[in-house]
């Protein structure tokens, strides 16, 4: 209840966030309802009415197999957002425990394991992304997996640094003396000091998360095709850029409105929780 | 004695009011302040902190912090010309020219990348047309003497290789760069050492014999004003509540709240007084009492006190109290 | 300073050392047979066998990790899969390209987004400083791939002013520019975007440090204030910033030159990946930590450039 708390008082401040909330949300409502408000398969192909330009039949035209690019739109939100998302929760929880376990621990594991934190921060995230699907092939599993490695290192720092004030204060000795397990002690001192942080950086890696999934889908090492992606869709559009640049232009928007969108709201988050995070 | 031209103060105040903005309002931080800094002469500003004694200083030097304050009303007549109502562009050829400012933190008052000799040598190069090598020998004259030790060797450091009592002597010779006619100093031993600041202190009188130069001196350390001032302005809660020469507020204190200040003996090794005595504490910006401001933690305190504001009146020759207890308007001290 | 680099490329190797290894492991630590990703399911078990020993990936994992790092730090990055050649000559025939590309944008980067950052924090909470915000905001969110595609629209398809392909003869410097126009700034502009609030954040808290109150004070003219007391500061955490997006910027010149059609790094990783040359991955992913290392050293050098402090240390 306490988290639910502070996060209300988060948003509360900060019409930017809200802004950028609402967007999110509204993409996030498409991706579900996709069922409902795609209208037509995505995947039912039409050789006759193909590349065919944007219409009050097919709201934002049709693909070079005359599949409906609104329908795909509306599916390929899912693609892009059930990736990201667990590639973030991935990256949150497996990050989050190594700060935890790491900051408890401390000494030489410790500062080995922030080194590799560093090293991976270093590596940006869509070379790293792009040589591990690469080497082990694109699928969705590896994509998530990859996306995860690269978001590893900021979740592992913010779990670290109260990890690390918390093991040194008194009542974590009163917590022992209890009988309370480290985990429960973690759990309970660790984690409400960080709810903000963890938002903003869950949104703003999450833009990157988007970012990496919708590039790689483009370079052709996303979910494999029929399924429809942004990034493959705009892949596909390319070869057709000349005749029927809608097939760029709307995934390429809907991409956009999504990075904003998370952007936007970890951003106003940040301006409104701390004010030290500026400019990071 | 003197013609016409030495009587002309370097520096005169006349109902300076500094406000800032406090959830949508202006409000004062310094109000109806008037004062006069003699030629050659040094005058204590003394005060608890955020009683506006810094924010003062900054308003002659035209710094004061912008959006969030500006001043009110009032005029700053600094050489005879009104500072409050100069321009930039005009600001900046007289400051740190013909006034110059010493800040209370030597360690942050140093910008980290540039180097120590060149930090010196700007005012030079700003407001003297002369080339970078004799700007350079003269900041190096002014490094030998604040008494840097081995200034040579040391020119061309960074602010980070100096110890707090060097830097402040390299923010004085920074200052004192153009011989201003006027010296504003905030506070400038707060963050040394004893020693230290003795030795900071006596470097400033010298240089005031020296020069001829005008003080302001801003502190809450009196053992620090009977060292240097000639005279001492208390301020309290934006106002001054009693000014007088340094003799004669050390012997005889008249408002209640200078008494309180010199309860305690003066040392010049002591950070703070302590206030503990009166209890309570300065009221905030945005809830000052309508009469007296010191009312509510007056020991001489009167019903009447707390209805109206009180006016500074002249108990003796160069001695005026704000305090409708102590010096009533209309009264007058032999 | 000469210590100061020598000491720096020093501390370097290890680093190149660790990057190394982290990847090595991550790219053991996943399950999955490259073989198996290079040949597809139909291959049969002798030549899944054959290609496993080619590769090296035969070896117990130690003997392996040994033999990378000893190949990554001989320069010997193995031979191309398909056209036989060493790696590091298909890499140094188009690194050109790709230099030109990150460092042009970087310059783009920093000659636009330094001077905005430096006017948002100026004009901070005012018209201008919202509009920078928002923009700069949107320039971040915008994937390389689909800047880049809307500007080839605009530009190149409907107004014809620059080429589609962007294949260059290096030789001709005047070609060689022009065909970079449009790859630059698409990719300049997420770094425009980037430096821009890193600049104005950074502008916003030094121009209330105590050093520019003194600089003001010694009646320094209010430009030269923001340029040689604030900025040169501000600049500090600049450097980190662009050091951190040079990394990311080296990522996106593959999108880049796939939109561009421009030979460079990114080319090649493509054409790797369609021709599953595993043995050209593997060297290019060691050229990646290489440069990514480089790019750490040369942030560094930056530093003791710009702050005395870091000399010292």
């Amino acid at each position: 209840m306490r988290i639910l708390a502070r996060l209300f008082q988060v948003f509360g401040t900060n019409k930017t966030s809200w802004v950028g909330l609402a967007m999110f949300v509204a993409i996030c409502a498409m991706a579900l309802l996709a069922p409902w408000i795609a209208g037509t398969d995505p995947l039912e192909q039409d050789i006759i009415a193909k590349l065919r330009p944007p219409s009050a039949e097919h709201w934002f035209g049709t693909d070079e197999f005359g599949r409906d690019v609104y329908a795909r739109l509306v599916w390929g939100a899912r693609i892009s957002l059930s990736v990201s998302i667990s590639a973030i929760t991935l990256a949150l929880v497996v990050g989050g425990t190594i700060g935890l376990v790491s900051g408890y621990v401390g000494g030489r594991f410790d500062m080995l394991v922030m080194q590799v934190m560093d090293i991976l921060l270093s590596f940006p995230a869509l070379i790293l992304g792009l040589i591990i699907v690469a080497l082990l092939g694109p699928s969705q599993a590896n994509l998530i997996v990859a996306i995860a490695l690269t978001a590893l290192a900021p979740f592992a720092r913010i779990t670290r640094a109260p990890t690390l004030i918390v093991k040194e204060r008194q009542f974590v000795e009163a917590g022992r003396a209890l009988g309370f397990g480290h985990g429960r002690i973690l759990f309970v001192h660790v984690l409400p000091n960080i709810v903000s942080e963890v938002l903003v950086m869950a949104s703003l890696w999450m833009a990157t998360a988007v970012r990496v999934e919708a590039s790689l889908s483009f370079i052709g090492l996303g979910v494999r095709p029929p399924t429809p992606t942004w990034g493959g869709m705009i892949r596909d559009g390319f070869e057709n850029i000349l005749d029927a640049p809608w097939l760029c232009i709307y995934p390429g928007l809907a991409i956009l409105a999504l990075i904003f969108s998370l952007n936007m709201l970890g951003d106003g988050l940040r301006d409104a929780t701390d004010p030290k995070l500026r400019g990071e | 004695m003197s013609g016409a031209v030495d009587d002309t103060p370097v520096l005169r105040v006349e109902d300076l009011s500094v406000e800032f903005r406090v959830r949508g309002a202006w409000w004062p931080a310094v109000r109806g302040l008037s004062f006069d800094v003699a030629r050659n002469e040094t005058l204590a500003l003394v005060g608890e902190s955020g009683c506006g004694k810094s924010i003062t200083a900054l308003s002659v030097m035209g710094l004061v912090p912008r959006p969030q304050g500006r001043v009110g009303s009032g005029r700053i007549l600094f050489e005879g010309r009104d500072v409050a109502a100069m321009r930039e562009a005009e600001l900046e050829r007289l400051r740190g020219d013909r006034m110059a400012m010493i800040f209370q933190e030597p360690m942050t008052s140093l910008n980290p990348v540039l180097s120590v000799g060149f930090q010196v040598s700007e005012a030079l190069r700003v407001h003297r047309a002369i080339d970078a090598a004799a700007a350079d020998a003269e900041a190096l004259r002014l490094l030998e003497e604040v008494k840097i030790p081995s200034a040579r060797r040391r020119f061309a450091d960074y602010p980070h290789q100096f110890s707090g009592g060097m830097r402040q002597r390299v923010m004085i010779a920074m200052a004192i760069a153009l011989k201003p006619a006027l010296l504003l100093a905030d506070e400038p031993t707060t963050a040394l050492d004893v020693t230290i600041q003795a030795q900071v202190l006596g470097l400033l009188a010298d240089l005031k014999s020296a020069q001829g130069m005008s003080m302001l001196f801003i502190t809450h350390n009196l053992g620090v004003v009977a060292a240097i001032a000639d005279r001492v302005a208390v301020m309290y809660a934006g106002e001054i509540v009693e000014i007088a020469p340094v003799a004669r507020i050390f012997s005889g204190p008249v408002h209640p709240y200078t008494e309180a200040l010199f309860r305690a003996i003066p040392r010049i090794d002591r950070e703070e007084q302590s206030l503990d005595a009166i209890g309570g504490q300065v009221p905030p910006i945005d809830r000052m009492p309508p009469g007296c401001r010191f009312a509510p933690r007056c020991p001489a305190r009167r019903p009447s006190c707390e209805a109206s504001s009180q006016a500074l009146v002249e108990v003796a020759p160069g001695h005026s109290v704000r305090c409708g207890v102590r010096a009533p308007a209309g009264a007058r001290a032999a | 300073m000469i210590w100061y680099v020598a000491k720096r490329l020093l501390a370097a190797m290890p680093t190149l050392v660790a990057v190394l290894t982290v990847v090595f492991v991550i790219v053991r630590i996943i399950p999955g047979d490259p073989a198996l990703t290079v040949l597809g399911d139909q291959a049969t078990p002798q030549a899944l066998a054959a290609l496993r020993e080619k590769l090296g990936i035969d070896k117990p994992l130690l003997a392996q990790y040994f033999d990378f790092i000893t190949a990554a730090l001989t320069g010997d990055l193995g031979r191309s899969l398909v056209s036989g050649r060493p790696v590091i000559q298909e890499v140094v025939a188009v690194l050109p390209h790709t230099l030109d590309l990150t460092i042009s944008s970087l310059v783009l980067g920093t000659a636009l987004g330094v001077p905005l950052g430096v006017w948002a924090a100026l004009r901070r909470n005012r018209l201008a400083d919202y509009v920078i915000r928002i923009v700069s905001l949107v320039g971040l969110s915008f994937p390389v791939f689909v800047s880049g595609i809307f500007l080839l629209m605009v530009f190149s398809l409907h107004y014809r002013l620059f080429p589609v392909i962007g294949t260059s003869n290096l030789a001709d410097l005047g070609d060689r520019t022009w065909k970079l126009v449009l790859p630059t700034i698409t990719l300049g502009l997420v770094m425009v975007a980037y430096i821009t609030r890193v600049t104005r954040s950074a502008m916003l808290q030094v121009l209330s440090e105590d050093y520019v109150r003194t600089a003001r004070a010694k009646g320094v003219p209010a430009r030269l204030v923001i340029r040689r007391h604030a900025l040169r500061n501000a600049l500090i955490p600049v450097v980190t910033v662009v050091g951190l997006y040079l990394g990311i910027n080296i990522g996106n010149s593959v999108l880049t030159e796939i939109v561009f059609n421009r030979p460079g790094l990114g080319k090649v990783i493509v054409t790797a990946l369609n021709q599953r040359d595993y043995a050209m991955l593997q060297g290019l992913m060691v050229i990646y930590c290489f440069l990514i290392v480089v790019t750490n050293l040369l942030t560094d050098l930056a530093y003791g450039l710009i702050d005395p402090r870091v000399k010292q240390a």
